[in-house]
């Protein structure tokens, strides 16, 4: 099946200039093309210059050599941490893409609400960040990045920062969300468990500067439990995956 | 009054009373000179008396404070917006903006009489002045430490440069500038007396006219009364913070 | 035989000691005519050759009063009126020597106002630069009414004189009134002593406990200022030569115009250098409690004491 390309990068370049006036190549040649409605995982070490790459693609920065496009559309960013402001509630908080749209106050407060609905905070819409859990904060966030219906929707290691049995949740939900808006999700993690549980496609990256070391289609089921994680099919994604990382570790 | 408030303020109360108590016995016991050292009752006893007069000066003194910082503040925000804007800004004005912190305003209180006449306008510029710089320097300070995620979130749905500075920079740097704002009161108090001293009117002519009398015990009755002034500010400062703070800053919700 | 020696030798060294002591005198204000007398006697050596040992201390806005009463030095400059209120205060300070026989304090305006009179002065609308509770302030807005003055604080510039044709401010008359005219303005000075209000001024003051336990000494401290005054008040260049490097704000011609000025204000007829009147320290406390500055008259004798 030919699907539309939602993004393309070529040859894409980027390098930062250090304080003591050194440079720090972050990206190194970079080629990727992602399929409109595709999941995809970004994996690689810390550090290795993904958190970069997402940026590009969510027009934030510009590489010095090289092209990024996009495909016209909205898009939805989510961080590793859910980044809300503290001085609002929920409801304000993931009204707040709609906002800075330009949209009208009762049009923002149905969409929101619709969208913490969809995320399962239905009974937090009045209460502040600060008296959440990390969880629903995260969850917060999701809705927040989803508000504007976008196409596309750039995850930054979201769930690095949460415990284990919420970070499962949060894995099917973020799922179920794709599967429900035929979103084009492009989630950049270190976790080789949760690349291979989520994505369709694990980009596996060098260390820094970034290189693509491979680009794998998941052998997995396209309906995936949280069983899924005890089968031996599993274990070889794992394996292929690690092992890529290692390749990667070792380049220069 | 709750229990909890009582246990709030009863330290601080006690400290006092027994810390005046002990004054008093010292000072009776050693025989010390009122010129030197007035007693405790001889200061409760004129801050009393005079409570008139003292009052309508700390009325004179007060409104000077208040207005010398609401101009502190509406100016030093503003300064400190534009420090942020770019580095370039920040590195060729602030240099100045310290200015303000290292300058005595008693050197500079003959001037600001100059410049705005005698009265309330050179308190008030006094006030100004010297309050001005803890505004600038932590709001600033909150500016300049907006969450770089927060600002990307912003750039990526198009918010418009003004947008971002009222939508997320100001109130990111609230916190900063509440806190700036409790060191500016007193020192606005402050500011404001030594105008006074020069520019006429408030508690500083007061305790002028009571050092010139003599009257050591005047004297202190006129900084007590101005202290309560430092204080209730301190404390409207405090109770802006809880309130504005409420839902969102760790150092208010309750935990 | 040897404890007689030893006593005797420990009594020499502890007079010794006490010739030796070293006396301080705080001034409350830079070096000037004002205290010319001073400087005058230490340049004659007046002090030395009476065994005394004067150390000058203070300047602007030492608080002399609290320093004598706390006993930080033996004397100080003070005016008449500081006395009798540190006295009702419950400080024993008395006066021993009075420089000025007539106050020098007093208002100075612009003579283009045509104001003949203060009384005159305070009924005309305008800008009245005082220090906040001066004596003599008080009394002036007790006998001549402040209304129609717009009262402000005098913070010894006279800058602001110079450039606001409806101001008056506070003047020592051999100070003030000649920078005024240095500086090409054209002031005209009312004597606050013309309004009945005149304290002996630039009083050298003592602490009660000086007095009695260092009579002797005192008595000799002041007939060397009176020494070093007449011999000021002949020729005040030597000892306005001393003071010039002391004080940068005054140059020699400064220096010559206030020592002349205030000759008359210093000399009395018919009045011995630095003695003062007990009917005169009655006046000025009765007036000061009628200004409600003192509660309780003390009688004359304890303000004052004239040493010959």
């Amino acid at each position: 099946m030919d699907r539309a390309v939602a993004i393309a990068l070529e040859g894409v370049h980027r390098t930062f200039r250090s304080e003591s006036g050194g440079e720090v190549p972050a990206l190194a040649g970079i080629d990727l093309a992602v399929a409109a409605g595709e999941f995809v995982a970004l994996l690689g070490p810390s550090g290795c210059g993904k958190s970069t790459l997402l940026r590009l693609v969510a027009g934030l920065d510009r590489p010095e050599r090289g092209a990024v496009r996009s495909a016209a559309g909205r898009v939805g960013m989510v961080f590793q941490d859910a980044h809300l402001l503290p001085w609002r509630d929920v409801l304000a908080n993931v009204a707040l893409p709609l906002e800075l749209l330009g949209r009208r106050p009762a049009e923002r407060r149905a969409q929101a609400a619709a969208a913490i609905e969809q995320v399962g905070l239905g009974d937090a819409a009045e209460r502040y960040p600060a008296e959440l859990s990390g969880g629903m904060r995260m969850r917060a966030s999701l809705a927040r990045a989803l508000v504007t219906e976008p196409r596309l929707l750039l995850l930054d290691e979201p769930f690095a920062a949460l415990d284990e049995l919420t970070r499962m949740a949060l894995d099917d939900e973020l799922r179920r969300l794709w599967r429900a808006a035929g979103l084009t999700v492009l989630f950049v993690t270190h976790s080789i468990g949760e690349a291979a549980y989520l994505a369709e496609r694990v980009v596996v990256l060098s260390r820094r500067p970034a290189r693509v070391v491979l680009d794998h289609a998941v052998a997995l089921p396209a309906e995936r439990a949280a069983t899924l994680r005890a089968e031996p099919a599993f274990a070889r994604e794992l394996g292929v995956l690690q092992d890529a990382l290692r390749r990667g570790a070792a380049l220069p | 009054m709750s229990t909890r408030t009582l246990a709030g303020v009863a330290p601080p109360v006690l400290t006092f009373v027994l810390g005046v108590a002990l004054a008093e016995l010292v000072i009776r016991a050693l025989d010390v000179s009122p010129l030197i050292l007035p007693r405790p009752s001889a200061v409760a006893n004129a801050a009393i008396r005079e409570a008139g007069p003292l009052g309508a000066a700390l009325g004179q003194t007060a409104r000077a404070v208040l207005a010398g910082l609401l101009l502190s503040s509406t100016l030093g925000v503003a300064a400190a917006v534009a420090l942020a804007a770019s580095p370039f800004m920040k590195r060729a004005f602030y240099p100045y903006a310290i200015f303000f912190q290292i300058v005595p305003i008693v050197a500079i209180a003959p001037l600001l009489v100059i410049w705005f006449g005698y009265g309330p306008r050179a308190v008030v510029a006094a006030a100004a002045v010297v309050s001005i710089f803890p505004v600038i320097a932590n709001t600033l300070a909150g500016l300049l430490s907006v969450d770089p995620a927060l600002a990307d979130l912003f750039r990526l749905h198009g918010a418009s440069r003004l947008a971002t500075l009222w939508k997320l920079r100001l109130p990111w740097a609230l916190p900063y500038l509440l806190t700036g704002l409790r060191i500016a009161a007193g020192l606005a108090v402050i500011g404001a007396i030594v105008g006074e001293f020069v520019g006429g009117g408030g508690l500083g002519v007061v305790v002028l006219g009571a050092m010139r009398q003599q009257r050591t015990d005047l004297v202190f009755a006129a900084i007590g009364y101005a202290s309560l002034l430092g204080l209730a500010l301190f404390g409207a400062v405090g109770l802006a913070s809880r309130l504005a703070l409420r839902h969102w800053h760790a150092s208010e919700t309750k935990r | 035989m040897t404890w007689r020696l030893v006593v005797l030798l420990a009594l020499g060294l502890a007079a010794c000691g006490r010739d030796a002591a070293e006396l301080k005198l705080a001034l409350n204000w830079k070096p000037e005519p004002e205290f010319g007398g001073i400087f005058e006697a230490e340049r004659l050596g007046s002090f030395a050759q009476r065994g005394l040992t004067v150390a000058r201390t203070g300047g602007p806005g030492a608080p002399v009063v609290q320093m004598v009463t706390a006993k930080q030095v033996s004397f100080g400059i003070a005016s008449a009126d500081e006395v009798v209120l540190a006295r009702d205060r419950g400080s024993d300070v008395v006066a021993i020597f009075a420089t000025y026989q007539t106050c020098p304090q007093g208002l100075m305006t612009h003579a283009a106002r045509g104001l003949g009179s203060l009384a005159a002065l305070l009924a005309s609308p305008g800008t009245l630069a005082v220090e906040p509770g001066l004596p003599y302030v008080k009394f002036l807005e007790k006998r001549y009414g402040f209304a129609s003055q717009k009262v402000v604080p005098y913070s010894y510039s006279i800058g602001p004189f110079l450039t606001d044709p409806t101001l008056t401010q506070q003047v020592f008359v051999t100070a003030e009134p000649i920078a005024a005219r240095r500086a090409q303005a054209d002031p005209k000075v009312f004597l606050v002593a013309e309004s009945g209000y005149n304290p002996y001024t630039a009083v050298v003051i003592a602490h009660g406990d000086t007095l009695r336990d260092d009579g002797a000494r005192t008595a000799q401290l002041v007939a060397a200022l009176r020494e070093g005054w007449r011999s000021y008040l002949a020729d005040p260049g030597p000892a306005n030569a001393l003071m010039g490097p002391l004080n940068p704000e005054m140059d020699a011609e400064a220096f010559r115009l206030a020592a002349e000025a205030q000759q008359p204000l210093v000399e009395a007829p018919g009045v011995a250098l630095g003695s003062m009147s007990p009917e005169r320290w009655a006046e000025l406390a009765r007036q000061l409690k009628e200004l409600g500055l003192v509660g309780e008259v003390q009688p004359a004798e304890r303000y004052f004491t004239n040493l010959e």
